[in-house]
């Protein structure tokens, strides 16, 4: 299922952070992630996902190692990075920027200067695309968790990134919640974006991945397929799901 | 919520609601340039009537609601029919049992919160037929030839303010219900109750700004953005000739 | 991108909060005595204290402006020019000198509970020294009763304001200009 065939999309060195009162975050990471793939990091509370997450996209700036975009450092052109690989917070409530649904969605693509028929040709495409379309005029403090986390992603695909790393999705939804964002992620995946899905609810998703990584204590301790790894999982706090002996093509919420 | 009580926009579709709102904030500056040079009652009562006028059919906003909302002025208004009243010399008024309250003082206390009462009502149309977007896209644009001022980071601060006052406002009515849930209420002391309330709410919301601040990063944030289109119709010409005429007329018919 | 820019843009962010604290604070009011304690000038004195002079001023002079455009941003949900060249309007160009003042005079590495204290001192009495003037002009009254209505009930207030405010800036500010410096920095080249 993995796809060694294709290119190494994103890269990283001995990636390192300590933050300023020592707690080392992550611990020398290497990571390499082939275009096209579908990647699922998954860990205990405090295990250093997002510190990672945050890292890809050059939101923090490591202590030690680097991180690579085809082949470049992304520090080199921190913007053109941040445009190729989309970032959905795991808190979705402050990553609103706009008074509006349409503002909002239109906040990529107006800080990349498109023009403004441009802009509004992709607010009207990826609020259908997730299905906000008839809320395009509201307040996004009044949405519901669910159609928040809709909104971020929606403003993250206005920017048409080619990677799109998710934390946590799916933390706060309902039943037809994860069923929509996960609707989203295996559509994204099959029209050809790089997905990095940060979760440790493996039984809602893990049968579309191609690749599971598991972070302990800031290190990768775990890195192949689903199915050499998943019965490992349990040593580091990651729930393995619905028992020893059920296949992981079984674990999703899809149908 | 916070918006609805705090913002009087009342989406509508009228003639107003539809103007170029470079035009729109260009005929309400001369409203209120014209309200504070007219002199004669029958002046004021021709603004007076006009202003009414626009307000129902021009606008389509709801007159009561908007004269209920002037409460919030009554004691602007009343402060400054006593003061006038006190102040200005001139003959007593025969018969009013009390002392130093002049004709001439009562005249110029009328019509000084007449003015203010219209000004008030330009105010309340302009911005219940203006988005706060619109607003700012306005605000914008003027400020653009002006040198040195950043106007895009202006812009971008409105648009961040409206987005915190919703937050703020939640915070703090979640705050208080927990608080009142503990009883906090019963103390007297105002310097712990004043503490109670900022020292959470700068904590929640400074938080709250931090991942704010990532978020825009994540997704380019740049001064150098896509502006907003404005587009001005012959009504809007229309509109504003009509304006300068009929303001012109009144100063006319005032002297 | 450099410094600069990423440091600008997280005071962009922090200023609209304080503008946003600055127009809530309007809205909410602590019960002492027959004079309820507002909140807004509160919030000013605490932009000069976080953001600094420039800064804490841009913060404070959005509210007034936003306030001028007609939004109902003023306390007690007012708006307009009719309230900023009102009677009460020197207050709100006194809010502009208060947040430039503390920001003037506190802002320092290492915050220090009585500069602070001197600061918010200080731009208090700028403060009044704005509205009370302005007060007695617009509405024709003597010096007496000027202070009488515009000065007198608000001094127990303004010091429980003062307290407070450098209470949290001595607990908060530390944090909050670490966090300010240690993300500022972009990542720049480590290649070449
Ligand atoms: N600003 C910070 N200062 C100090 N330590 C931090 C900071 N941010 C995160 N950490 C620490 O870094 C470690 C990794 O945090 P991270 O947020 O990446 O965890 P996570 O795997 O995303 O956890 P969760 O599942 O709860 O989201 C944690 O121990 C956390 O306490
Ligand atoms: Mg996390």
């Amino acid at each position: 299922m993995s796809k060694p065939n294709m290119p190494i999309i994103l890269e990283t060195q001995n990636l390192t952070h300590v933050f300023p009162d020592g707690t080392v975050a992550i611990k020398d990471i290497n990571l390499q992630i082939h275009a096209g793939e579908f990647v699922i990091v998954a860990g205990a509370n405090g295990s250093g996902k997002t510190v990672l997450l945050r890292h890809l996209n050059g939101l923090i700036r490591p202590t030690k190692g680097k991180v690579l975009l085809e082949g470049e450092p992304i520090s080199k052109n921190i913007i053109a990075a941040r445009k190729q690989i989309g970032l959905i917070f795991q808190d979705s409530d402050s990553q609103i920027v706009g008074q509006t649904v349409a503002e909002d969605v239109a906040f990529g693509p107006e800080n990349l200067r498109l023009p403004p028929e441009e802009v509004n040709r992709r607010v009207k495409t990826y609020l259908e695309v997730v299905g906000l379309s008839k809320l395009a005029q509201q307040s996004p403090h009044v949405l519901s968790g669910g159609e928040k986390r809709k909104l971020a992603v929606a403003g993250v695909l206005a920017m048409q990134p080619k990677i799109i790393m998710f934390d946590e999705p799916f933390t706060g939804l309902d039943y037809p919640g994860v069923v929509q964002v996960l609707r989203q992620l295996v559509s994204l995946h099959q029209s050809g974006h790089t997905i990095i899905l940060v979760t440790h609810e493996l039984e809602k998703v893990l049968a579309h991945a191609d690749r599971l990584i598991i972070i302990y204590r800031g290190k990768i301790v775990e890195d192949g397929t689903p199915e050499e790894i998943i019965g490992r999982s349990e040593q580091y706090g990651v729930r393995m799901p619905l028992g020893e002996n059920e296949r992981v093509d079984a674990m999703t919420w899809l149908k | 919520m916070a918006q609805i009580v705090l913002f009087h926009y009342f989406p509508r579709n009228s003639i107003l609601h539809k103007m170029d709102g470079r035009v729109k904030l260009i005929c309400m500056i001369l409203f209120s340039v014209a309200i504070s040079l007219v002199q004669s009652i029958p002046s004021f009562i021709i603004l007076t009537a006009s202003l009414i006028l626009i307000t129902l059919l021009a606008a389509r906003l709801p007159l009561i609601t908007l004269l209920k909302d002037m409460k919030y002025f009554s004691f602007l208004i009343l402060i400054i029919l006593l003061v006038n009243s006190f102040v200005i010399p001139g003959r007593p008024i025969p018969g009013f049992p009390l002392p130093g309250v002049t004709v001439e003082g009562v005249m110029t206390g009328l019509i000084a919160s007449w003015r203010l009462v219209l000004i008030i009502m330009v105010c309340a149309v302009m911005t219940g037929t203006t988005s706060l977007i619109t607003l700012k896209n306005v605000v914008e644009w003027y400020l653009r030839p002006i040198p040195l001022v950043p106007e895009t980071r202006i812009a971008t601060m409105i648009n961040l303010t409206f987005v915190f006052i919703p937050v703020i406002f939640d915070t703090v009515s979640e705050m208080l219900s927990a608080q009142k849930a503990r009883c906090v209420e019963g103390r007297r002391n105002p310097l712990k109750r004043i503490m109670f309330i900022a020292f959470p709410l700068l904590v929640q919301t400074f938080r709250r700004t931090e991942e704010l601040i990532l978020a825009m990063e994540a997704r380019c944030y740049s001064d150098d953005r896509t502006r907003a289109v404005f587009a001005t119709t012959a009504k809007d010409w229309l509109i504003l000739a009509f304006t300068v005429l009929f303001l012109a007329f009144i100063l006319f018919y005032s002297f | 991108m450099g410094e600069s820019t990423a440091l600008n843009l997280r005071l962009t962010v922090f200023a609209a909060l304080f503008t946003a604290l600055i127009i809530i604070g309007g809205y909410l009011s602590i019960p002492l005595g027959a004079v309820p304690i507002a909140l807004a000038d509160f919030f000013v004195m605490l932009a000069g204290l976080f953001l600094g002079k420039k800064w804490g001023l841009a913060s404070a002079a959005l509210y007034v402006f936003l306030g001028a455009l007609g939004l109902p941003v003023y306390a007690g949900g007012k708006a307009g020019l009719a309230v900023l060249f009102g009677p009460t309007g020197g207050f709100l160009f006194g809010y502009m000198a208060l947040a430039f003042v503390v920001g003037l005079i506190a802002s320092q590495k290492k915050p220090s509970v009585l500069r602070n204290l001197t600061a918010l001192i200080a731009g208090n009495i700028l403060l009044y020294a704005f509205g009370i003037p302005w007060l007695k002009t617009v509405l024709n009254l003597s010096w007496e009763a000027a202070l009488t209505a515009g000065l007198t009930p608000f001094i127990p207030g303004a010091f429980i304001k003062i307290i407070v405010a450098a209470a949290i800036a001595q607990a908060l500010l530390p944090r909050f200009n670490k966090s300010i410096a240690d993300n500022a920095e972009q990542p720049e080249d480590e290649e070449q």
